[in-house]
């Protein structure tokens, strides 16, 4: 049996342990190519015209997918942290495959794991259900979602050491450590896929910056930082990213020299959560230099290109005039 | 204290009658004007949802009238809803203004937060007899005021002077603001009711059906939304809307009370969209198959630009759309729409449901069934 990944969304969290997961059942995966024009063409055609740009090149996978494959592969992940959501448009995604392209239910493997309420167990029923598609052995399950969580633990681990997700999937080139850093914030499937972003990593890079990305950043820091906001939000991917602002905001790393956030002009929970980063950095003493750059099927290169040289150039005059990064004193 | 609140519709009618009960002076803010939603976009994020924008707008107009509390709820999510409320606490903030922001939230976050904003927003006299009396009076009136805007959607192109039918009841709407006990809502009730059965009528029958759905605020809130249902109506159709903030409440605590009508429209929605993706998405769904089912000629679907369940929904509609040969059109509304698009599209919509109504009809004269099975 062929199941195919459509590269595209939480692909890029959960690329080790579907595949993973998937293999020890026996099963052949075939993952749609890295992003390009024609696929994302179909995206762009067949999707919803208001849907977010992510969105898009995710259904521009899944159709690239049909056809080729027995079933695509899209698990309904409502949840993978206890007492948080993923976005209404990933707990739809299925949905929106299915009545789009007219897919019929049974080509579709869309169990849901739902980590929301039940924590583990939801995540465990989840992996059963699908499983079941494949085999009656239980045990066979439980043991292939054993080593699952093990190749997915050692791909995070990667990713916190400073490899990129096109690093280890598709085995791309690591650029050198820079010593000055960005904090560079975004989705995993925005970061990650570096058709729809633009090279954003490797312009940074040669405007002479690293990059430090959320999932560089342990996920127990995120929490603890996390826990200054009254209520965090209840998107678990945007929580990371304000986590990962909030960690660096009273650090006193003078290698870090500002923040970029990159977001897809029509992401509903960065709308909300960047002006929570956004603020709060302001509010600092050490206010750092921070851009907002937001893409979608639209957005042109040389535009993005000329935003990231105006705000080095920033970061660069801030850090020689204000050594401290304290703001100087009104002296006379 | 002086406390404020977002408007949605007449919920300000409702409150109005349970905050001095409760010994909690309220100002409520002015009526939503295109300034409201200036003051809004101002401050709130670029991209957030509209609804966020005007009612932080009614929060800013409050305060410069005099409130120094904001009630607001918070939520569970996915919806952006549930967030709202952090936002708007640290946009204010920023600003400089000195208010006290009282959020109630799920207990999920935290039962005593919970339970301290519960007792601000209730003067902590929740359970005292007077005050249940009072919590069932303001809720029956919430009701009451849904029903009466039921009856204009659906009466405005059956009577001969739609705006006779707004003053009567945009007249009750008034009166209900002095209603003190049960009997008063009752006798109100009739004497209305029989007023609207006066309204001399034009006779036609023949009407066209037309469904809203989509997300509980700006399917709604008239003031934002361009007053669709006055323009349907105003074009000679029946307008009936799915979306109700007394279901909307009755569901949101449940297991202790829930809504059928929800509950319905959920099953409806299954073969569509399997679960709930936050806000009203699956509701936009399954009421949009249950005007199929009811004979309905189309359905608006009415939500706020960049909305994340009812984008959902509208990639789903459009399977359902064409499963049941029902026409929708798909309105989003923010602070870029503009009223002359939004009639042009109203209007050309209309047409098309009155063409596809001749076409049926001459179709089953000629060949004694639909010319469309």
């Amino acid at each position: 049996m062929r199941i195919g990944i459509p590269r595209g969304l939480l692909f890029y969290r959960f690329f080790a342990l579907w595949k993973t997961f998937l293999e020890e059942l026996g099963v052949e995966v075939v993952v749609s190519p890295p992003s390009n024009k024609a696929i994302i063409q179909h995206g762009l055609v067949y999707g919803v015209e208001e849907i977010c740009f992510p969105v898009k090149v995710f259904l521009g996978h899944a159709y690239t997918l049909l056809g080729k494959v027995d079933a695509l592969f899209i698990p309904r992940m409502v949840s993978f942290h206890k007492n948080e959501y993923n976005c209404p448009k990933i707990l739809g995604l299925p949905d929106l495959v299915r009545n789009l392209f007219q897919v019929r239910s049974e080509a579709i493997i869309d169990e849901e794991v739902n980590m929301r309420d039940r924590g583990i167990r939801g995540w465990w029923e989840g992996f059963l259900a699908i499983g079941r598609r494949f085999t009656r052995d239980d045990w066979k399950i439980a043991r292939a979602l054993n080593r699952a969580e093990k190749a997915h633990r050692e791909y995070r681990k990667k990713l916190q050491e400073g490899f990129l997700p096109e690093n280890l999937i598709d085995h791309r080139p690591v650029f050198p450590r820079r010593e000055k850093q960005v904090v560079l914030l975004g989705h995993p499937y925005l970061l990650g896929d570096s058709y729809i972003n633009m090279n954003i990593v490797q312009k940074i890079h040669d405007l002479g910056y690293s990059v430090i990305t959320p999932d560089m950043v342990p996920e127990r820091t995120i929490r603890k930082a996390l826990a200054i906001l009254p209520k965090a939000s209840f998107w678990t991917i945007s929580n990371e990213i304000v986590g990962t602002a909030f960690s660096f905001l009273k650090k006193e790393d003078q290698n870090v020299r500002g923040f970029v956030h990159l977001v897809s002009f029509e992401c509903g929970p960065d709308s909300l959560v960047g002006e929570v980063v956004e603020r709060y950095i302001k509010r600092e003493k050490r206010a750092f230099p921070y851009l907002r750059l937001e893409i979608d099927e639209h957005t042109g290169e040389a535009g993005l290109v000329t935003r990231l040289e105006a705000f080095v150039d920033m970061m660069e005059w801030r850090n020689a005039h204000h050594a401290s990064h304290l703001p100087t004193p009104s002296t006379p | 204290m002086r406390a404020t609140f977002p408007h949605l519709l007449h919920l300000d009618v409702a409150l109005g009658i349970l905050y001095p009960s409760l010994g909690i002076e309220i100002v409520p803010p002015p009526p939503i004007t295109q300034k409201t939603i200036e003051i809004g976009v101002k401050f709130a994020p670029q991209n957030a949802c509209f609804p966020l924008k005007v009612t932080l707008g009614n929060f800013i107009e409050a305060i410069e009238r005099g409130a120094d509390t904001i009630f607001m709820v918070g939520g569970v999510g996915p919806c952006r809803f549930g967030y709202y409320g952090q936002i708007q606490r640290i946009i204010l903030e920023d600003l400089g203004y000195r208010v006290q922001f009282v959020l109630l939230d799920h207990p999920r976050y935290g039962v005593r937060s919970f339970l301290s904003a519960l007792r601000a927003m209730t003067g902590g006299r929740l359970f005292l007899p007077e005050i249940v009396r009072v919590a069932r009076l303001s809720f029956a009136v919430l009701r009451f005021t849904e029903e009466l805007e039921a009856h204009r959607r659906a009466l405005r192109c059956q009577v001969r002077d739609p705006q006779e039918l707004d003053r009567v009841i945009d007249g009750t709407i008034e009166a209900l603001r002095r209603v003190k006990t049960l009997r008063e809502l009752e006798a109100l009730k009739t004497s209305t009711l029989e007023k609207l059965d006066a309204l001399p009528r034009n006779g036609r029958k023949d009407f066209l059906k037309v469904g809203i759905v989509g997300e509980v605020y700006i399917a709604q809130e008239t003031r934002v939304n361009f007053n669709v249902e006055k323009l349907l109506g105003d074009l000679g159709v029946y307008v009936h809307n799915s979306v109700s903030t007394v279901e909307y409440i009755l569901h949101t605590f449940r297991p202790l009370t829930r809504s059928r009508e929800k509950l319905e429209a959920w099953e409806l929605a299954k073969p569509y969209l399997k679960r709930f993706v936050g806000g009203e998405g699956i509701d936009s769904v399954g009421s949009t198959i249950r005007y199929a089912r009811e004979g309905f000629d189309g359905v608006v679907h009415l939500y706020p630009f960049t909305c994340m369940p009812e984008i959902v929904a509208k990639g789903v509609l459009q399977a359902v759309s064409r499963d049941f040969d029902l026409p929708v059109l798909h309105l989003a509304i923010d602070e870029h729409s503009g009223e002359a698009g939004l009639v042009t599209r109203v209007e050309a919509f209309v047409d098309v449901l009155e063409r596809r109504k001749q076409e049926k009809k001459r179709g089953l004269k000629r060949n004694g069934s639909l010319s469309r099975s």
